[in-house]
């Protein structure tokens, strides 16, 4: 057990990243404009809003929190 | 005598050539045979195979391979720490999530690569500390679009 009076470990400058041997998928991508959500961009090319959590895995190396996406951040939009 | 020999030898060369094309005359072409044989014993064609992380593995490099070059579980503070997913078949769009944990349930790092295998793959995380890593025990826990599929510990020593 970590002794409870030592000071949390900070980890913000963590650096990190990936690749892959498997291509990436040949879906379509999106880029954010101003006033869009996730749930918003779901609806828009998947017609349905409720599909927002499918972007958001997809793009976790992006976006760190769902409710907060930025213009000019561009997307990739796996199947629905 | 030796004009003699060489015609001799000439006509059994020749004998055994004409015997050789007569022999392969009766069979069909090859390339009609290559067509049939590959039609008789082709089975029928596999569904394609489910998507599966099969592997993790950690060490401090990889190759161009994405694959660990000396598989490791302990690091120096200095190190940086890569995970190689290897995963079998093919999926449209699989994303692959690594989360970092620290022993305290800190979440070092978290990222994910998004893929479209068509077979055996191999993806790599990695994470680099330049401050750093501190002292302890450490997990990367594995999932494929958010269903866990492995975990791996590991230590950061001095």
């Amino acid at each position: 057990m970590p002794d409870a009076k030592q000071p949390k470990a900070d980890f913000s400058d963590v650096e990190g990243g990936s690749s892959s041997t498997a291509p990436a998928p040949s879906g379509r991508s999106y880029t954010v404009v101003k006033g869009d959500s996730l749930s918003k961009i779901a609806k828009h090319l998947y017609g349905d809003a409720q599909k927002w959590r499918k972007i958001y895995e997809a793009n976790r190396d992006q976006i760190k929190n769902p409710d907060l996406i930025y213009p000019g951040q561009t997307f990739t939009i796996p199947d629905a | 005598m030796r004009t003699l020999h060489g015609r001799l030898y000439l006509l059994v060369i020749l004998g055994g050539a004409v015997g050789v094309v007569g022999c392969k005359k009766g069979a069909p072409p090859p390339s009609e045979t290559g067509a049939a044989d590959t039609a008789a014993a082709a089975p029928a064609p596999a569904a394609p195979e489910a998507f599966a992380v099969s592997e993790v593995t950690l060490g401090k490099a990889i190759g161009t391979d994405k694959r660990v070059a000396s598989p490791s579980t302990t690091f120096g503070p200095k190190d940086t720490i890569y995970a190689s997913v290897a995963t079998t078949g093919s999926a449209p769009s699989k994303t692959l999530t690594a989360k970092w944990t620290f022993q305290d349930g800190q979440t070092v790092k978290e990222g994910s690569e998004t893929i479209a295998p068509t077979g055996p793959a191999v993806t790599e995380f990695h994470m680099a500390k330049p401050s750093g890593w501190p002292v302890g025990k450490y997990k990367v826990e594995i999932s494929a679009d958010g269903t866990p599929a492995t975990t791996k510990e590991f230590e950061v020593k001095k």
